[in-house]
């Protein structure tokens, strides 16, 4: 079993005269919480959409647990787990129901399904609020439920897009705790964000992006340590001195 | 293979769940018919009131005032001279009838008489086809009288007694009424007049078209919320998601189709219970066509605005030139364009078999239009979400 689980080779992605990704290179080990960091527009989605599967690279190859996103999509969807940025999941239905029908989608049959939708519920502090309509959920909650659908086809690779944007801090904290405890469960994480302290707080290793292309990647102290005492340096001053202080879209 | 019955089902739970959805489409279904009963359901008949003035008062002018009480479309109210004359110059009525004194002396002797009708202007429509109707009891009495005198004269005073010749003539004119020696047959030309035979499918078909905007904005939407991408990361297959998708089109068309047609048939009688499961065996086919091309639409567009308005020219177009709501021949360009029309092909079968001309069995073009439409639509949507972005 090789220790890099995923490896990606020189990723490239173009939309019409956008390079959106631009030969972006690197490893995440097995277990490892893995960063990804950037300002908006920088990439950060489109590469996990096309370490995901979702999306074809133009140039450059994945792959994931030994299996080649290109060539053995297949095999890459039985190891994977996203949680999108968007709460991709149906309002309309109750907590119960949105983990039922992506546990089946996943290959689950029903009464693994069911099991895992109990533990999953309960993983994320919901199995008391199962049957309701998640229409009716707060912001953190439906935050938490987006991620258990992502838990449901138990994968060994966990894509995290922005888990925690707009949430109270409360929601955020489980939504932590629920990912390190994932990450000790021996789950390998890509985790991606705004939140500098979040980053900080939660990766090995972390890898800055900015206009489609990987401008650094190391530990978050070595990565403070480049400029500066890495007790007093900040990982967003390490952040705004990489990808500079102008805005962005 | 339970990943598409298992979609399936899903989305029918969520179109459950939507009071929007299930307003629009199974309540709307239901005010529609009852707008079409009122409008188509129920005859027109005519009914109105005949004002009397019974100035003879002897059998004949009971008998008429009696004949007149059988109608089912003529009530009966008796007036004095005075009263009508009252009623008239208050326009309380706007006509009334006398019958003169001596009108059975009258008839019975063959000499002339006359009721007098009088009115208030023209009396209105309502009086004027009441004059009309007592016109017509009293010349069908006058002529029976007559009939008897003939007779009487011809024939011995001690063969038939006035009692015996007025049952036999009765009878005769009984057996009159049932074979007529004139009858009348209507031939209509351009197609069927009758409104509900020809309605009932078309609103029918108008519901199933529905399922094309359904279909396609479903897709769409879960392309917008994420949830179709979040799908394709799964170990879902394309074919898998299309067939389930279809599989919920299908199953909440025929669900509306199955409302409707229950409504038509068991409040209009339209016909009997082996149709009804003819008629739905061809919905199956109609549901299957707009599922597919729904699904085609769906692959297509990259908004909701955008799957909303070419599910609305789709639409538009099958029930315009389809000939949806009237009949459009078989010569001249609406014929020929109708045959582009999925409406046309469900139309008239579903009319046929409806007004039991034809089966099921009988409805082979219909069914393979339908169906090769519904097999096309499927590889078309299949091979458009390959060429969307993220799709495979």
């Amino acid at each position: 079993m090789p220790d890099d689980f995923l490896v990606a080779a020189d990723l490239t992605k173009s939309f019409d005269d956008l390079r959106a990704v631009d030969g972006i290179s690197f490893t995440i080990r097995r277990q490892e919480m893995f960063g990804l960091l950037g300002p908006n527009g920088a990439g950060k989605t489109t590469t996990i959409r096309m370490l995901s599967t979702v999306l074809k690279a133009d140039s450059g190859d994945v792959t994931i647990g030994g299996h080649s996103v290109t060539n053995d999509s297949d095999a890459v969807r039985e190891l994977i787990g996203v949680c999108p940025q968007e709460l991709a999941l149906y309002p309309e239905l109750s907590a119960t129901d949105n983990l039922m029908f992506f546990g089946r989608m996943a290959g689950l049959g029903g009464a693994e399904a069911k099991e895992a939708t109990r533990s999953n519920l309960d993983r994320v502090g919901l199995l008391d609020r199962a049957g309701d309509v998640v229409d009716k959920f707060s912001g953190g909650m439906k935050r938490r439920v987006n991620i258990a659908i992502a838990l449901m086809s138990r994968p060994q690779l966990l894509f995290l897009d922005e888990p925690t944007v707009g949430i109270d801090p409360q929601s955020r904290n489980h939504i932590f705790e629920t990912v390190l405890k994932l990450r000790d469960e021996g789950m390998t994480v890509l985790y991606t964000t705004h939140y500098m302290e979040e980053a900080d707080r939660l990766c090995d290793r972390i890898g800055v992006i900015d206009n489609g292309k990987l401008i650094r990647l190391g530990a978050p102290k070595e990565l403070k340590s480049e400029i500066g005492d890495p007790e007093q340096v900040t990982l967003e001053e390490v952040f705004l001195n990489l990808t500079g202080r102008s805005l962005r879209d | 293979m339970t990943r598409p019955i298992y979609i399936a089902l899903i989305e029918l739970k969520r179109y459950l769940a939507d009071r929007g959805d299930l307003a629009f489409s199974l309540a709307l279904p239901i005010v529609l018919f009852a707008l079409m009963y009122a409008a188509f359901g129920q005859d027109i008949q005519f009914s109105g009131t005949a004002h009397i003035i019974d100035q003879d008062r002897a059998q004949r002018s009971r008998d008429l005032v009696s004949r007149l009480k059988q109608s089912d479309v003529v009530d009966v109210e008796l007036h004095t001279l005075e009263d009508a004359d009252d009623a008239l110059d208050r326009s309380a009525i706007l006509s009334a009838i006398v019958i003169p004194a001596g009108f059975t002396s009258a008839l019975d002797a063959g000499e002339p008489v006359a009721l007098t009708f009088k009115r208030r202007g023209s009396g209105g429509d309502e009086g004027q086809i009441v004059a009309s109707i007592v016109s017509s009891v009293a010349r069908d009495m006058a002529g029976q009288a007559q009939t008897r005198r003939m007779v009487r004269d011809e024939l011995d005073d001690s063969i038939a007694a006035d009692a015996e010749i007025d049952r036999k003539l009765a009878s005769l004119f009984d057996q009159a009424r049932e074979t007529p020696p004139v009858a009348v047959e209507i031939r209509t030309i351009g197609g069927s007049v009758d409104f509900v035979d020809r309605m009932l499918p078309g609103i029918v078909v108008m519901f199933l078209l529905f399922a094309v905007t359904l279909g396609a904005q479903t897709l769409v939407e879960e392309r917008r919320t994420g949830t179709l991408e979040r799908l394709m990361t799964t170990r879902l297959g394309v074919n898998q998601l299309f067939a389930g998708k279809f599989l919920a089109s299908l199953a909440r068309a025929t669900l509306q189709a199955l409302i409707l047609l229950s409504l038509g048939f068991a409040i209009l009688r339209v016909a009997g219970p082996w149709v009804f499961v003819q008629i739905m065996i061809f919905i199956l086919f109609v549901a299957a066509a707009v599922s597919a091309v729904g699904l085609v639409i769906g692959a297509v567009a990259r908004t909701r605005d955008q799957a909303a308005w070419f599910a609305v020219f789709f639409t538009m177009f099958m029930t315009i030139f389809g000939g949806t709501f009237f009949d459009v021949g078989d010569t001249g360009p609406l014929a020929v364009l109708s045959k582009i029309t999925l409406n046309r092909y469900a139309i008239d079968a579903m009319v046929a078999i409806l007004g039991e001309e034809e089966g099921i069995l009988q409805q082979g073009l219909g069914m393979a239009v339908l169906g090769g439409v519904a097999v096309v639509g499927l590889v078309a949507a299949r091979f458009a979400f390959k060429t969307t972005e993220g799709g495979r």
